[in-house]
């Protein structure tokens, strides 16, 4: 199990694709938190942001012969959460919660790691207060530390419109998180 | 962390066990390429005709100007653009489905699809290739009977093989 976890995920795509079943389970605990807070920042529930998740995962492990190992298939799998998240955003536009308590996975309980966990909390209250298209690439670019070129690709914008929208995103957040 | 987030492997991984969940096979992904690309090039094909036959239309039916309208719209093979239409949008929602994880610029290929259509048009008819189309090609009927309609008369080429 431990040589796995040293495997590139397109290389444990490979062997889930040639009938190595199990080791997507591997793939789903890498990204099972990460895509669930990508998630929750863009609709703002997390039942929802759950089943987006889940449904994520299995629609990608249909599609598993369809991704290309030679593109990064973090891009691809958020690119399914996005999609999915989308169809979710549309369908209950009008209920958007603000989300108040949701609390991550932590196996530390320092003080550091609590105020930490504060700041996330502050941070995501003042992306949900953001306009999507602003919202959605800050938090990828600074809460899952994905470079332009990724997010390009996530959101299929080009690489340029992601500087812009980061860069408005940035005064917009000063600007809301300030009055907050 | 939620409940339900810790099952998520566990769903998943007792779905993909008993076979609820299945990966699709290599070729699905193949056929559907194949589809797309087949879709969109016998679309612009079409699209390509269809331009040449409205410049052939206009060139036949002399200089005035509503008349050559007025022809064009009677006697324009409506199926031929319902068909590319149909063509484009089923292409692009089959490029979407089977695509769905690359960045693919729609608005790219739109664009250029129907400046394709338009350049690759007037190109065929200044170079006579519409007019050998009708006289060989499997266009041949269809050109044959948009003529016949339209009472346009034909070269002194028409029957030549």
């Amino acid at each position: 199990m431990s040589e796995t976890l040293k495997l590139t995920d397109e290389e444990i795509i490979d062997r889930v694709r040639s009938n190595e079943r199990d080791l997507y389970s591997v793939i789903i605990e890498r990204y099972k938190n990460k895509l669930l807070r990508y998630a929750i920042n863009l609709v703002h529930d997390n039942d929802h942001a759950n089943h987006i998740v889940q449904d994520s995962f299995i629609k990608g492990y249909i599609n598993l012969n369809g991704f290309n190992t030679k593109k990064k298939f973090s891009s691809w799998i958020y690119r399914i959460v996005h999609n999915e998240a989308m169809n979710v955003v549309k369908k209950y536009q009008k209920e958007v919660p603000i989300l108040d308590d949701f609390d991550f996975e932590s196996e530390e309980d320092t003080l550091k790691k609590f105020e930490q966990k504060e700041t996330a909390v502050y941070v995501e209250k003042c992306l949900s207060s953001m306009p999507l298209i602003y919202s959605e690439p800050l938090s990828l670019y600074y809460l899952d530390d994905k470079s332009y070129e990724e997010i390009s690709d996530i959101l299929r914008i080009p690489m340029g419109t992601v500087a812009i929208r980061i860069s408005r995103a940035k005064k917009l957040m000063r600007n809301i998180c300030q009055k907050n | 962390m939620s409940k339900e987030l810790k099952n998520i492997t566990d769903n998943i991984m007792n779905q993909i066990h008993d076979e609820k969940i299945k990966m699709h096979s290599r070729i699905y992904f193949i056929i559907g390429s194949i589809l797309t690309f087949a879709g969109l090039v016998s679309s612009a094909v079409i699209s390509v005709f269809l331009v040449g036959l409205i410049r052939f239309s206009l060139r036949s039916h002399g200089p005035m100007a509503g008349y050559r309208l007025d022809q064009i719209l009677s006697g324009l093979p409506w199926w031929t653009p319902t068909l590319a239409i149909i063509g484009l949008v089923v292409g692009i929602w089959l490029l979407r489905k089977y695509d769905f994880s690359y960045k693919i610029n729609f608005k790219v290929i739109i664009v250029g699809f129907i400046l394709a259509v338009i350049v690759g048009g007037w190109v065929i008819d200044s170079i006579g290739l519409n007019d050998i189309l009708t006289r060989r090609g499997p266009m041949q009927g269809m050109m044959r009977q948009y003529l016949n309609d339209n009472s346009i008369q034909r070269g002194p080429g028409w029957n030549r093989k």
